[in-house]
């Protein structure tokens, strides 16, 4: 099993009520496992939500495999400016 | 020159320079916070920045500003937090020889500001109560 923090921001924060997430998962999870995992965490609230994902604060490609003690940010459309 | 700060408080415009003698052009923007959003009255808009991420993808973004255009400075101030209606959220200076790139380029800046740099805002409407923004323009 590996642990990983989980950052939650904007849509994933207002679904999930809460910052962040530290999460045991298999070896092997992949970013879309875990984009899966969170939003049936969420009941429906992400719906419609396009989610990005960085890992270790730099966006990554679907699928990349997570590794014990990664931070990931789930990124819903950002809105700077 | 490249200078790039997200700052928590209101911000410091920067100044008027006359000391740029190669540079035919200085744009200025200033993004501010409209009253309404998706026709809602606001009182303010809380922005939330990916601490250290965002820091790093805007000094990306800048370098990769200046390498794309002919442009001599890139300057950026980017505020988080509360910011009330009618309040700057960013500004942007840019300056470079003609017109037409500094302009070109400013574009280019904020359209990819808003496509990746991880910050994001909260409409504070006029019950106090905080959600998500629905904007992305």
């Amino acid at each position: 099993m590996i642990q990983v923090k989980v950052k939650c921001f904007s849509h994933v924060k207002y679904a999930l009520e809460t910052d962040e997430l530290e999460l045991e998962l298999e070896r092997e999870t992949t970013t879309t496992r875990l984009d899966k995992l969170i939003r049936e965490k969420a009941k429906g609230k992400l719906d419609g939500v396009s989610l990005r994902v960085a890992v270790n604060q730099k966006y990554v490609p679907e699928e990349t495999v997570l590794g014990d003690g990664d931070e990931v940010a789930l990124i819903p459309p950002v809105q700077g400016g | 020159m490249i200078k790039v700060e997200i700052v928590s408080g209101p911000i410091d415009f920067f100044p008027p320079d006359d000391n740029h003698r190669q540079d035919g052009a200085e744009l200025t923007f200033n993004g501010r916070v409209r009253a309404t959003e998706h026709g809602k009255n606001i009182t303010a808009l809380e922005y939330e920045k990916y601490e250290g991420m965002a820091q790093t993808e805007l000094k990306q973004l800048a370098k990769e500003t200046v390498q794309r255009f002919p442009i001599n400075d890139l300057f950026c101030r980017h505020r988080i937090g509360r910011v009330n209606v009618g309040e700057t959220s960013i500004h942007v200076v840019i300056c470079s020889k003609h017109r037409q790139e500094g302009i070109d380029s400013m574009s280019w800046f904020i359209a990819e500001l808003k496509k990746r740099i991880p910050i994001w805002k909260w409409a504070i409407l006029e019950d106090g109560s905080k959600v998500p923004s629905e904007c992305v323009h």
